[in-house]
């Protein structure tokens, strides 16, 4: 269960009157609010922040998705022997007899050493190679399910069959968050990943929990966008409160009525930050060309990245990216042709990436935000169109950098040909483990109460991963 | 056996997960499959708090409140208590006609009249339909990878309301939906609603690129079959025997084999994207002259295009394996045609009879490592009936039976006593209402509990008359916490001793659904159609090439109840979602009640929401009277009750400084008249007094 806050528990009248202490229910503190002062955070809000078990190095997350398959063995587990046995019948082709024989295809791209720990990185990704001393390399991922949309499922939520509450929903739900006028958890995906949103979502935890989608362009979040002048809505809001708080003189017992009003002035909070945070005409141009962007660009994954650094600034606990979506040829899977389609999604994510890194580092926050990349499964050695790979759950690569985080290591190992982990294996349930144990959590107490039984992200399983830990 | 006892005989068993059953010779039996126990209304009456007790309902809720020093709250004024019943029974707010008879019904029995009005309503079935649907995880689509639409899963849902506003017997309703195909009937009318009643199971969940995984298909089937009918988790038990449970490995895969028995109408998977096995609603003649003779054409081409399609695989790469393609194109290219000239028939998702096999246990749950074979049959710890050995088929009509059998019966009418007790008060006498095993919370008012199940079975199991008992007692008719209906120090007390009124000494406020919300929006801005409308608008079938990669997806708008919304498993209806409406990939017992900031985003903003109220506006503009009037009506449509004279001048004011603030020039005074009507409406629709039942 959670660990709770040292203070006596408020009985309800006081819960219910601190939840409208120094709120705006008063039209003067409503001026005052659209003049851009903050509102304080509610002790009580839903999403308050809460400590952890234990004190976190991490205080906020950044998870970069990789939608459909990133070959590992041509991103960052060099295989030489791959090369040398190009052509041949693979040894492990799995699939039904009737299916042509498989080959052994040989990797596509040359690695070079990076940084000064000299991890080395593939040609697909030059710019992050230059950050690999604060990178720490999985190169032992595996995985349940050999699908796309269980393997995705599975990845986001520990659970490779049926949905289950998110990581992020998980991370929302153990640590609140420290800027209430924005979601806890905050999903910027152009488009669907495989499984759809039951990648954010919070299923059977509160719906506070749940991840909110921000789409670049006008309105980010839905329902964000006032119809009518803010002179308007200021004035219906006064006029709500007052109704409201009428209403509720008679029942002062009712906390979930408090809590409604409480709900608008969120809402009209988060309806003044948000267009601040995509407003990037204060970023410098030197700022945007880090991120590979232009000026006045609202879309890619350098806008991402960007969007993820404005976030963590402005205190929201959880950030996912996700590159691209379901729709091949427009994601990672590349089961005909890798040679074309993984050069354009690595250009996409490369120096975004690494921009991000730097950018984060440069500005004092790597040390408390936690960046980690990965994707749902890995590709095979062997083919599968001429010139493709197929799924391959045996064996993958993932990395963490930032807080509290081993920067230019390496951890596990595949065999010649990286098909299968032959040391220090890291299953996804063990990742889940390792990050939440970043933030402050053992994974085996935060837990959550549902349908009779405590539920937890990594179900049964997960280890710490303790070697990748500063 | 004490705890130790059977944490010995777990270890015993070599630590395996495979213990035999350490069910203890004398061990006592869960309370919620004992016997219903009968009491004594004499003496509950003596021990009551209230001497004002409608009916037997009261005293038991009586006797409690008594013991804990807690009494029963008056009575509700009347507007309030219709706005209550009428939502609770139909998902609607009363109409200034049925307020203004209710009003001024002089009749001892006025309210007992609006009961019966209202469950005798076509929109009862819908409201009350719709709490079905969240437990049976009703969806459209199949849920699997490419979340292929199902067009004709409607019938099923529309059946479920149907039969409840038919007071469909319980025990009949949930064979019907179980085995409906199986049962006898005398017209072909019931015919068909019966096939169409065992879309309860083709429901299910579907998972993945191709059937492989069926038997997480069936686990889904089981686990609702046993949450929603039994309040049991029968699917712990799909992997080995657990400590506590009384439910065992053998059970679970007896339910196995009945369900592995049954053939589930095939929606499609992006391996194979024709649906199969739907079951046509037509009579004997045309099912052998139409239905079969197309059905067999379709089987035959599609295994030619499998033969086709390994036979490229098979061919070495060059001219052989490019004629292959070409013949395996041509082929595909006639099953589009075939479909798109298919002959149009009516036809359910529902389930047929395969011959009966048993299960093996699949060790560790994995299905490829199978133990012993299990004889179909039930939950041993009931007893040990099984499926008779001359039953040919699944054995579904025989577990209908047995649900009603008498050592399971007690359980199975608790199970939905409890429910609708729980839709009429926010909150079960069990509060686990899924859960009735050793894990859920034992019953607030257990002897209420068996009243009431006792009832259930003596009328035959009519849902109706359940409703009416309850909601004829005093306990359902009680004031909320309002301050002039209980004196403020008796609610600051009743507080400090029952916060969370589990002994119900008020009524418990409770939020509008998303359902009702909608509804009730486009009701009184004269949008709400209130018929009943069959499927959805879906692509034909011959385009379908739904897959992990592109799963069908969509989003109609309609005028309909929201109870016919589109309900996609995989992409979820942002409205519903945003107002706490059920997942449709697994049951929802009860749903949960957030209030977030996204829902006040949706009221302050949404552009439909906006374009309502201003029909709302118009409406209350061309209304007979004046604003004064005007105000009155809007109040009396959204809260079911007239305006104070205080709430009239400050609706006076926003009204005349909204006209005044906000002129503009370029805009006619009509405009901004309508503007600042809508602008109120939308204040008074985002009110607690509006989005709560009192």
């Amino acid at each position: 269960m959670l660990p709770t806050s040292d203070k006596p528990k408020p009985n309800r009248r006081q819960t219910i009157r601190s939840m409208l202490a120094g709120s705006v229910l008063l039209p003067a503190a409503v001026t005052e609010m659209l003049r851009g002062g903050h509102v304080a955070a509610s002790e009580l809000s839903p999403l308050r922040p809460r400590k952890p078990h234990f004190e976190g190095k991490a205080k906020s997350l950044i998870l970069l998705y990789m939608s459909g398959g990133v070959s590992h063995i041509e991103t960052f587990d060099p295989k030489p022997q791959l090369a040398v046995h190009a052509g041949e019948p693979a040894p492990q082709a799995a699939g039904p007899a009737n299916h042509n024989v498989k080959h052994l295809l040989g990797p596509n791209w040359s690695f070079r050493p990076g940084g000064t720990c000299g991890t080395p990185v593939s040609d697909l990704f030059p710019h992050l190679r230059e950050c690999m001393d604060d990178i720490c390399l999985v190169r032992s991922m595996h995985s349940d399910h050999i699908s796309h949309m269980e393997a995705t499922l599975g990845i986001h939520t520990g659970s490779f069959s049926v949905k289950r509450p998110s990581l992020g929903a998980w991370v929302s739900y153990g640590l609140g968050t420290i800027n209430q006028n924005l979601p806890s958890f905050v999903v910027l995906a152009p488009k669907l990943p495989y499984g759809g949103d039951q990648c954010w979502t919070a299923d059977f935890l509160p719906a506070h929990h749940q991840g909110t989608r921000i789409v670049a362009g006008a309105e980010p979040i839905a329902n964000l966008t006032p119809q009518d002048p803010t002179s308007i809505q200021q004035r219906e809001l006064v006029f709500l409160q007052q109704m409201n708080r009428q209403h509720l003189s008679s029942r002062s017992t009712d906390s979930t009525l408090a809590a409604r009003i409480q709900s608008f002035e969120t809402a009209f909070g988060m309806q003044q930050e948000m267009p601040e945070i995509v407003d990037l005409s204060r970023e410098t141009a030197e700022t945007l060309a880090l991120y590979d962007l232009q000026p006045g660009q609202t879309t890619g994954f350098g806008w991402q990245c960007l969007m993820a650094r404005r976030m963590v600034e402005r205190g929201v606990r959880f950030i996912e990216l996700i590159d691209s979506g379901s729709d091949v040829p427009n994601n990672w899977d590349s089961h005909a042709d890798i040679r074309n389609q993984h050069p354009p999604r690595a250009k996409d994510v490369d120096q975004p990436i690494a921009g991000l890194l730097k950018d984060l580092k440069r500005r004092g926050l790597l040390d408390e935000t936690l960046v980690v990349w990965t994707t749902e499964f890995g590709r095979t050695p062997h083919d599968d169109g001429p010139q493709g790979r197929s799924h391959h759950p045996r064996a993958f690569s993932s990395w963490l950098a930032g807080a509290g985080v081993k920067g230019g290591m390496i951890y596990g190992q595949t065999d010649d040909l990286g098909y299968t982990v032959v040391d220090q294996e890291v299953h996804v349930h063990d990742f889940h483990a390792t990050i939440l144990h970043l933030l402050g959590f053992d994974h085996e107490r935060l837990i959550y109460r549902h349908a009779g039984r405590d539920f937890r992200l990594t179900d049964v399983f997960g280890n710490v991963v303790y070697d990748l830990l500063a | 056996m004490t705890t130790i006892a059977k944490i010995l005989c777990f270890v015993a068993a070599g630590l395996t997960l495979f213990a035999p059953r350490c069910r203890s010779q004398e061990s006592h039996v869960l309370w919620s499959h004992q016997p219903l126990r009968e009491s004594d209304f004499s003496s509950l009456r003596n021990a009551s708090s209230t001497r004002i007790g409608a009916n037997a309902i009261d005293d038991f809720v009586g006797a409690r409140q008594f013991a804990k020093g807690l009494s029963m709250a008056p009575l509700a004024d009347r507007p309030t208590l219709l706005r209550r019943v009428t939502y609770d029974l139909l998902g609607l707010p009363p109409s200034i006609t049925q307020i203004d008879e209710f009003v001024n019904d002089p009749s001892p029995n006025a309210f007992q009249r609006v009961v019966d009005r209202l469950l005798a309503s076509p929109h009862y079935g819908e409201r009350w339909g719709r709490h079905w649907l969240d437990l049976v995880r009703y969806a459209d689509t199949c849920g699997n990878s490419g979340d292929f639409p199902v067009p004709d899963a409607w019938r099923y849902r529309n059946y479920v309301i149907d039969a409840l506003n038919a007071d469909r017997p319980y025990d009949q309703f949930l064979a019907e939906q179980l085995a409906g195909d199986l049962l006898p009937v005398d017209s072909e009318r019931r015919r068909r609603e019966n096939i169409t009643a065992t879309g309860y199971l083709a429901t299910s969940r579907r998972f993945g690129v191709e059937e492989k995984q069926f038997h997480l298909t069936i686990e889904d089937t089981i686990t609702n079959l046993g949450q929603a009918f039994l309040g049991l988790s029968i699917q712990c038990a799909r992997c080995h025997d657990h400590m506590f449970d009384e439910i065992t490995q053998e059970d679970y895969y007896a339910f196995y084999g009945i369900f592995q028995s049954t053939r589930y109408a095939f929606p499609g998977t992006e391996v194979f994207p024709s649906p199969k096995d739907f079951v046509a609603l037509v009579d004997a003649d045309q099912l052998e002259n139409v239905v079969r003779p197309y059905e067999r054409q379709v089987k035959e081409l599609e295994l030619e295009i499998e033969r086709l399609r390994l036979q490229t695989l098979r061919r070495p790469e060059g001219e052989e394996r490019d004629e292959a393609v070409k013949a395996h194109e041509a082929a595909k290219q006639q099953r589009v045609e075939l479909l798109m000239n298919a002959p149009r028939y009516p036809k359910a998702y529902a389930v047929t009879d395969l011959v009966g096999t048993n299960a093996q246990v699949h060790l560790q749950g994995d299905p490829l490592d199978l133990g012993d074979e299990v004889p179909r049959g039930f939950l041993s710890v009931f007893g040990d009936d099984q499926v008779t050995t001359d039953e040919a088929g699944s054995g579904r009509l025989q577990l209908s039976a047995w649900l009603f059998s008498p050592a399971v019966r007690p359980l199975t009418a608790r199970v939905i006593v409890n429910r609708v007790w729980q839709h009429h008060f926010g909150k079960g006498i069990v509060q686990t209402p899924n859960d009735f095993g050793t894990q859920g919370r034992p019953p607030t008012h257990p002897e209420l509990l068996d009243f009431l199940a006792g009832e259930l079975i003596a009328n035959d199991w009519s849902l109706k008359k359940l409703h009416r008992l309850i909601l004829l007692s005093h306990v359902y008719r009680q004031a909320t916490d309002k301050a002039t209906a209980i004196p403020t120090d008796q609610v600051q007390r009743f507080d400090q001793i029952d916060p969370a009124n589990d002994w119900l000494w008020k009524f418990t406020r409770r939020p509008l659904s998303a359902e009702e919300l909608r509804d009730t929006v486009l009701l009184v801005s004269g949008k709400l159609n209130l018929d009943q409308p069959a499927g959805h608008d879906f692509p034909p079938e011959h385009e379908w090439k739904f897959g992990q990669h592109t799963p069908y997806m969509s989003h109609q708008q309609t005028r309909d109840r929201s109870v016919y919304l589109l309900r996609q498993r995989l992409k979820r209806n942002q409205f519903l979602e945003i107002f706490d409406a059920a997942d449709p990939n697994v049951t929802t017992e009860r749903r949960p009640q957030s209030t977030t900031s996204k829902q006040a985003l949706w009221l302050m903003n949404n552009p439909v929401f906006h374009q309502h109220a201003e029909a709302f506006a118009e409406r209350l503009l061309s209304a007979p009277g004046d604003d004064r009037d005007r105000f009155t009506l809007a109040h009396r449509l959204l809260f079911g009750r007239r305006p104070t004279r205080d709430e009239l001048s400050a609706s006076h004011v926003y009204i005349g400084q909204y006209a005044i603030a906000e002129s503009s020039a370029s805009r006619s005074q009509d405009m901004r008249r309508l503007e600042a009507w809508a602008s109120y409406v939308r204040v008074l629709m985002s009110s607690n007094e509006f989005l709560y039942v009192e």
